[in-house]
């Protein structure tokens, strides 16, 4: 019964315009990612901070950076933009009345609404992971993965990792999914959700860079975001990765407990 | 109804506990209850500190730095503020540190033949071979060496230990919880007549191995300590000895440490005092907590400094003259450096006066 309605959500997600034009732009950003650093060629690559340092001739980091960038911004707006087609989209076309209505718990409901986010997002980030394999190694090359800390892991190694940075990235992308949707649970408005998202997550990003405020910045999802580079490392420390995804999961727990109170309160 | 009273309250619990959970994340970790072990009399934990040969462990370490020192290129991990770095060692001399600097990272290997170096923001390796004469000469390895002792509280503490232990008053006080092992507090405070800046050393003392597992450096007129080193998490006992092989990256640029001195010393300003003060000759004045260092630099180097690096210095030293001459004079809450117009340079842990009385000395 559960995986029937899990189904047809994911189904009726795909089926939108929209998702398909997000996933193929998500798509196109390893692929712009390995060309613009293949054609920046010897010269432009080896220097500068973080991963965009090692990189070169070295494919397999392609899809951890381009994933590592993407979530600071591109990432929280699909998953925002999900987040608001489930409720409040629903509801803007009288749909969510009937759903609302139906002899179904509203809990469940948040549910499906929430396992489609979940189902989407490691999708998407499947997807750019995999072209990003695909495209740094076709524009870089390939040989094993190189880290941050000089060593090279073999290529089976370097998969586990990117498994494992897709399943941290995606864990992110719901957190911050299950604060749009009790968002989304509050308005008809689709364009409300994606609007107060964005500017958390870009209002969190600008604390996040003032020093007197380092008493705040515990308390911001996006505080975890650097800390997750650490899959790069090796031996990879787990302390950072561990607090980003603890951080995220409150997050998580915050939203999934604002939506279902909201949507149990809700009038049909 | 009542059964949508109990999820609201289920949903309401959710929304508290991520509340909690985020402050609880917020908060820093507590240091816990101090651990109860038997008496141990001061000179008989100062003897076991000197004689421990630290076995193979591998662990983190936080670096909390309050000094107020200007952010060295080369040493990122030791500007103002927390940094942490991990370190690995089989006990026999073999070492890996792992300093990560952002989203960066330096990683130095010893092999026990060769140690690499290598530093993820510019792709490169450097590679110094160990002489097979037993002296120190080789300049790397006492830098290394160096960033060891910067990072390592073990080595630390024993160094700070063996200078100073004739010098100080050695008290147990109490007890600590580091890196969840239970540890000694040792605490060194120098003798009234040491003319210093520092309050006092407690370095944490493992129980069952004897070995350091923190140093806190505190100075006068302060509660909080200016400087701590110390293990966040270790685990004893054999590494995988993978940990200390090291093969440079396919695409990663491999020089010697010879070329990388010349090309830093052309960059880097601080490259030649630091060069003055590891010199052939620095001479000691004085014994104990208020030793000095003083060395000259020779007089070419001190007319060669680039512009852009003499307002650096200015911005960071006070005009100072006296009888001795006339210089700029470099304070930290723990160190005090005298740097005179004409190449003379003094250094330690003691208050200015001390550097103006020592200075003349210098030959």
């Amino acid at each position: 019964m559960i995986t029937r309605q899990f189904g047809s959500e994911v189904r009726w997600m795909l089926r939108r315009p929209r998702t398909l034009i997000g996933l193929f732009g998500l798509v196109l950003v390893p692929i712009i990612i390995s060309f613009g650093i293949w054609t920046a060629g010897e010269d432009g690559g080896g220097g500068g901070p973080g991963l965009g340092a090692i990189i070169q001739g070295n494919g397999m980091v392609v899809p951890i950076f381009t994933l590592f960038l993407s979530l600071n911004l591109l990432l929280p707006l699909v998953a925002s933009i999900w987040a608001a087609d489930g409720l409040a989209g629903e509801a803007q076309h009288g749909t969510l009345r009937g759903l609302l209505v139906a002899p179904v718990s509203r809990v469940r409901l948040l549910f499906v609404k929430l396992f489609g986010l979940t189902a989407m997002s490691l999708f998407a980030v499947t997807l750019m992971a995999v072209v990003g394999i695909i495209a740094g190694t076709a524009f870089l090359g390939m040989n094993g993965m190189m880290t941050l800390s000089g060593t090279t892991l073999s290529t089976g190694e370097g998969l586990l990792r990117i498994a494992f940075f897709i399943v941290l990235v995606t864990f992110q992308m719901v957190s911050i999914g299950a604060v749009a949707l009790a968002v989304s649970s509050t308005t008809e408005h689709p364009l409300v959700v994606q609007a107060a998202t964005m500017t958390t997550i870009i209002v969190f990003q600008v604390l996040g860079q003032f020093p007197s405020l380092d008493w705040l910045h515990p308390f911001l999802i996006t505080t975890g975001f650097p800390g997750l580079v650490d899959v790069m490392r090796d031996p990879m420390p787990l302390n950072q990765i561990w607090d980003s995804t603890l951080l995220a999961g409150c997050y998580l727990l915050i939203g999934t407990g604002l939506a279902a109170m909201r949507l149990i309160t809700k009038d049909s | 109804m009542n059964k949508r009273k109990v999820t609201l309250a289920v949903a309401t619990a959710g929304v508290l506990t991520g509340a909690a959970g985020l402050s609880l994340l917020a908060m820093p970790a507590g240091a816990g209850q101090p651990p109860s072990l038997p008496d141990i009399a001061p000179e008989a934990l100062v003897e076991q500190v000197m004689t421990v040969k630290p076995g193979a462990f591998g662990g983190t370490v936080e670096v909390d730095n309050k000094l107020g020192l200007p952010a060295i290129a080369e040493i990122p991990q030791l500007a103002d503020g927390k940094h942490s770095g991990r370190i690995w060692t089989d006990g026999t001399g073999k070492l890996r540190l792992a300093l990560p600097n952002g989203q960066s990272e330096q990683t130095i290997v010893d092999d026990g033949k060769t140690t690499w170096s290598w530093n993820s923001q510019t792709n490169e390796v450097t590679k110094s071979e160990h002489k097979a004469d037993p002296k120190p000469e080789n300049k790397d390895q006492d830098k290394n060496s160096a960033e060891q002792k910067a990072i390592d509280p073990a080595t630390a503490a024993k160094e700070i230990v063996t200078m100073t232990k004739e010098f100080s008053e050695i008290s147990v006080d109490g007890t600590a919880r580091v890196a969840n092992r239970a540890a000694y507090e040792l605490v060194l405070t120098p003798k009234p007549t040491e003319k210093t800046l520092i309050r006092e050393v407690r370095i944490a003392v493992d129980s069952e191995l004897k070995m350091p597992l923190r140093v806190a450096v505190l100075t006068n007129g302060t509660a909080e300590p200016a400087g701590t080193v110390g293990f966040t998490q270790i685990n004893v006992g054999p590494q995988d000895p993978k940990l200390f092989e090291f093969t440079p990256p396919a695409n990663a640029k491999v020089t010697t440490p010879e070329a990388k001195e010349a090309e830093s010393r052309e960059k880097l300003p601080e490259a030649g005092l630091e060069a003055a003060l590891h010199g052939k000759d620095p001479q000691i004045f004085g014994t104990g907590w208020d030793s000095v260092i003083g060395a000259r630099i020779p007089a070419e180097a001190m007319t060669q400094v680039p512009a852009e690096a003499q307002g650096l210095v200015d911005r960071f030293t006070k005009k100072v003259s006296g009888s001795w001459g006339s210089g700029n004079l470099f304070t930290t809450k723990v160190a005090t450096i005298l740097i005179a117009d004409d190449g003379r340079v003094v250094a330690g842990a003691v208050p200015e006066q001390v550097l103006f009385d020592t200075i003349g000395q210098v030959k």
